[in-house]
This record gives structure tokens, C-alpha cells and sequence, in this order.
């Protein structure tokens, strides 16, 4: 009876969650399909004969490996700008006593929560002043208007998990600040750094909104625009070509997910839902 | 002895000017690409500029007027509460559902976990795409799937006739978002003591009153912030609705977001849209500020 119970259990999550999972599976499947297969009535759920060839049209007949060296190049100059400038900001933020403390994690609170469309005239503006328009530069800077608060949102709230004792310990011991800081709280944050710096990756890898103002030659275009673009622009919509890109895009996703997931759970627990 | 208790107060002003230092390049980064956008925005709100030669003159309120008197704001505005409220519930149904399903022995559970959070970390273009494809009217899955059920006996046109359009976006935002709430509920599920539930059975509760009487009580300050956080960030949700629907048909999937993007973009209004935009804000800035009050008061 117990054991019934169990397995009618299993199977009715397992079939919840396989129907979740359903759109990727089906994006997967799509991408392996030859085009002609697409088209039946009533379509085939599994595909009949495998072909690779979408993905390879992919990489050598369309501009998608300069988009997404445009998304890796974007991502990592966010992250990297973010991330240094979190740290040292949560540092000072969470460590150290002066005036305008308190007004400032509040106000990098509300800008966390500010829309993207009410920047984005301004910068759109500032864009085209600077001579920036249609430059990785100026996405780099539009992304920082949410990673940014982001990141230091979460950096603060791991950088409030680390003890302080070690940090007097090293100051009475003769550290400065900033070696205790280097030797002492930096190892320490280092888990909280990479969650964050994981999140920020993601963020603006994903982003869709700024990329789409700001930027509109396929030289400097990211994936997501570009891959939309390859809709809008075709003729014929060759679903099988798209699912192959949206399954290359996600590829660094993947890698995330079945390497350094516990990660991108314990972000979660310090920002996205403590507040 | 002395000579140290005279250097305390010099370290401690010392080390004020250290924080300050340290925040410093975060302060001109922020003043420099949120401060400064977000006053020239509600400048920009005061004049009528033409975006393709950006040549403006000074209207005064006369943007807001128009917000005021013009269909378009108020229209916009019920659409994306009518979407925000759908797509939120059914989040949030889901997301406990399915946390409470996760939370249970399950056969393979990582492994579970995973396929579940995965939609809220992918790229809403890839969301989008793949849905696009499964609403395909004539070779799309989903029609299919649900002729071969009998639950329709007709394709069904998904995005381009109303209310299917809406109830599209909200199924749609409800797959890419859920995760979210599992997420958080799942983590404040595995810190309720497990002596409630024990004292609950001894005194006769069923599983339906244990969830009812331990369970969404221990649930209750997490639901609160994942609902506050939610409804800020569906409300101003663009990437999903724009490429799913572009707002249409005609405007009848058109929030806020889109209707500023439209403006500024498409009508070239580059002023009228910004007025726009600072009028979402101030709706918004109801939903932030009890937010930012009750994260004060948890802090």
C-alpha cells in the first residue's frame, strides 16, 4: 500500500515536471528535426531521422558566432566592471561607519526595482551625444544600470554573512584595513563573489531591452537581438534553425546548471528573496 | 596608554574617510548612469522632442496633460494590472504547488529541481521563441497536443485574437517566472521545525489541515516578499510581452513598458514618452515603497 502510494507519487510529479520541462525538450527535438519534417500533420513527437545540420548552418552561413562573441565579450566586461565595483562598494557599505550610509543601501534598493523603459531615453540620448550609439561601450554602461544595484544588493547581503571577529583579530594584530580586507575578507566572500558574479553573467547575457535601443549593426549586435532578428528578417521562418540557436544560446546556461548550481541557489537565499 | 586612547577617535575618522573612499566610485558610477537619467527623464517629460532628429521645444505639463485626457495611459495601465494580476497568481499557485511537490522524497530530486528552475534563468528571447513555435497555429504543438486530448476541436490562433493573446502572455510569464517562487518557498520549507507537523498529527490533523495550519502560516513573510517583488517586476515586465505579442492585437496586450517603447520609438515622441514613463514610475512607487518598508522593518 505504502510502496502504491509512492510510486502513484513519483509518477504524478514526474509528469508535472516533465510537462514543465516540455517547451525545452520540444525546443531540443525541433532543432535535431530536418526541415521537411517539421511541416507534418499531425507532427512527429519524436523526431524521425537526427540531423545535425541546422546547427552547422548556424555557425557557418549566418552571423551567429559573431553575435554570441558580442554576448561574451558584453557579459564579462559587465561583470567584471559590476562585480569589482560591488565588492569594495558592499565592503565599505557594511564595514564602515559614516554619514548617508543608510540613505544609500536604500537608494540602491529602489533603483534595483526601477524600470528599464525610464532610463532608457536618456541614456539613449547621452548615447548618441557621447558618439557611443551602436558600441559595446554603451551596452557595457546600460547594463551596469541594473547589475549594478544588483550586485551590490547581494554582495552586501554575503558580505553580511562574514564574521567580524577575524577582521578585528587581523587589525589588532597590526593589519590595515585594507589587508585585512585582501587577506581576510576576500577569501571569505569569495563563495558570495562568484554567486554574484554568476547572476551578473546571466543578467546581461539575457538582456534584451538596452540592446535593442542602443545597438543596431549585426557587428555589434548580442545574441539576443541578433537571434530575434534572424526571425523578423527571414522570409520563411525556419523554426528548426531558430531552436538550434536558442539551444546554442543557452549552452552557457547548461554549463552553469550542471557545474556550479549550488551557487546560483545560495544567491538566491542572500538577495533575491531575504530583501 | 595614553598615546592610544588619544589615536581612537583619529582612527575611527580615518576609517570613515576609508568608507567613503571605498564608495566613492560606486556613487559616480550611479550618479553618472541611473541619478543623471532618471532627473533627465523627468526633464525630457517637459518637452516635445522628434526622436529621428531629437529637435525639441519646452511644452511645460502638456505631456501630462495628455497623460491625463488621452485613453492611451489609462488603457495601458489597466492591461498591465490585468496582466500582472494573472501572471502573478498563477506564479504563485504554481510555484507552492509545485514547492511542495519538490520538497517531498522524490525519485531523482536534483535532478527534478533543475529541470523546474531552469525556464527562470533562461534568456526571454530563447522563452519566447520556443513558445512561439508550440503556438504555432497550423504546425505548432501545443494545438496539436490539445486537438489529440480533444480539448479543442479547432487549431486555436494563440497570439493574434483577444483573449487568447492575454491568457498566451500570462501562461507564458507564468512558465518563465514560477521557478522563482519555488525557489524561495522551497528553501523556507526546509527551515519549519518538523515538531509543528508532529504535534499537528497527534492532534488529528490531515495532510489538507497540517498545510492550512503549519505549513502556510510558516509560509507567510516569504509569500509577502515574493509577492511584493513580483508584482514590481511583472509590472514592468517588456522583453516577454514585446516579443510574444508586440502589444497586439492592435494594443490589447500594450503595458506601460511597451506603451513607452511605442511612443518613444515607434511615434517618435520622445517627450510624450517620457512623461509616460514617469507616470508608470509614480504607480510603481506605491508597490517599491511598501516593499522597501517591509524589507526595513525584516532587516
Amino acid at each position: 500500500m505504502k510502496l502504491l502510494r509512492t510510486v502513484a507519487f513519483n509518477l504524478f510529479t514526474w509528469s508535472l515536471v516533465l510537462l514543465i520541462a516540455f517547451p525545452l525538450i520540444w525546443m531540443v527535438l525541433t532543432s535535431l528535426k530536418p526541415q521537411t519534417e517539421l511541416f507534418r500533420i499531425p507532427p512527429t513527437w519524436l523526431p524521425q531521422s537526427v540531423t545535425f545540420e541546422h546547427y552547422w548552418r548556424l555557425l557557418t552561413e549566418t552571423p551567429f558566432l559573431i553575435y554570441f562573441r558580442n554576448s561574451v565579450v558584453l557579459a564579462t566586461a559587465t561583470t567584471l566592471f559590476v562585480v569589482t565595483l560591488g565588492t569594495v562598494g558592499a565592503y565599505s557599505l557594511v564595514r564602515f561607519r559614516y554619514r548617508g550610509r543608510e540613505t544609500l543601501a536604500l537608494l540602491v534598493l529602489f533603483t534595483y526595482l526601477l524600470p528599464s523603459v525610464v532610463l532608457i531615453i536618456p541614456l539613449y540620448l547621452a548615447m548618441v551625444w557621447l558618439g557611443l550609439s551602436n558600441t559595446l561601450m554603451s551596452l557595457v554602461l546600460a547594463h551596469t544600470t541594473f547589475a549594478l544595484p544588483y550586485a551590490l544588493w547581494l554582495l552586501r547581503s554575503f558580505m553580511e554573512g562574514v564574521p567580524e571577529d577575524l577582521e578585528s583579530a587581523a587589525l589588532v594584530d597590526g593589519a590595515t584595513r585594507m589587508g585585512a580586507f585582501k587577506d581576510i575578507i576576500l577569501p571569505q566572500l569569495l563563495p558570495g563573489i562568484i554567486s554574484t558574479a554568476l547572476f551578473t553573467f546571466i543578467l546581461s547575457w539575457n538582456e534584451y531591452l538596452y540592446a535593442l535601443v542602443l545597438v543596431n549593426t549585426d557587428s555589434v549586435r548580442p545574441l539576443t537581438t541578433g537571434v530575434m532578428s534572424m526571425l523578423i528578417s527571414a522570409f520563411n521562418i525556419e523554426w528548426s534553425l531558430l531552436m538550434a540557436a536558442s539551444v546554442m544560446m543557452s549552452v552557457p546556461l547548461i554549463v552553469v546548471f550542471a557545474f556550479l548550481q549550488s551557487y546560483l541557489t545560495r544567491g538566491f537565499g542572500a538577495g533575491g528573496v531575504k530583501g | 596608554m595614553t598615546a592610544k586612547a588619544h589615536t581612537a577617535p583619529a582612527l575611527e575618522r580615518g576609517y570613515a574617510r576609508l568608507g567613503v573612499l571605498l564608495i566613492a566610485p560606486v556613487i559616480v558610477v550611479f550618479s553618472l548612469v541611473i541619478v543623471y537619467p532618471l532627473l533627465a527623464a523627468i526633464y525630457l517629460s517637459l518637452f516635445q522632442i522628434y526622436t529621428p532628429t531629437l529637435q525639441g521645444s519646452f511644452v511645460g505639463v502638456d505631456n501630462y496633460m495628455d497623460l491625463l485626457t488621452r485613453r492611451a495611459f489609462w488603457s495601458s495601465l489597466w492591461v498591465t494590472l490585468v496582466w500582472t494580476f494573472g501572471t502573478l497568481s498563477l506564479q504563485i499557485v504554481c510555484g507552492v504547488g509545485v514547492a511542495l511537490l519538490l520538497h517531498q522524497n522524490l525519485w531523482f530530486r536534483s535532478l527534478a529541481r533543475s529541470l523546474v528552475l531552469f525556464p527562470y534563468f533562461l534568456s526571454t528571447v530563447v522563452a519566447v521563441l520556443v513558445w512561439r513555435w508550440l503556438f504555432n497555429d497550423l504546425y505548432g504543438a501545443l494545438n496539436h497536443g490539445l486537438m489529440q486530448i480533444g480539448l479543442i476541436d479547432m487549431p486555436v490562433d494563440w497570439l493574434g485574437s483577444m483573449p487568447n493573446a492575454m491568457i498566451g502572455i500570462i501562461l507564458v510569464g507564468a512558465w518563465k517566472y514560477f521557478p522563482f517562487v519555488v525557489i524561495a518557498v522551497l528553501a523556507r520549507l526546509q527551515t519549519i521545525p518538523e515538531h509543528l507537523y508532529e504535534a499537528a498529527k497527534i492532534d488529528g490533523a490531515g495532510p489538507i489541515a497540517r498545510f492550512w495550519d503549519v505549513t502556510l502560516p510558516q509560509l507567510r513573510s516569504v509569500l509577502t516578499v515574493i509577492i511584493l517583488l513580483r508584482a514590481i517586476w511583472d509590472f514592468k515586465e517588456f522583453d516577454l510581452i514585446y516579443l510574444l505579442t508586440g502589444g497586439g492585437p492592435v494594443t490589447s496586450t500594450q503595458t506601460l513598458a511597451l506603451l513607452v517603447y511605442q511612443e518613444a520609438f515607434a511615434l517618435n515622441e520622445m517627450g510624450r514618452a517620457a512623461a509616460y514613463s514617469v507616470g508608470m514610475m509614480l504607480v510603481m512607487l506605491v508597490f517599491m515603497i511598501v516593499y522597501v518598508r517591509h524589507s526595513g522593518r525584516e532587516g
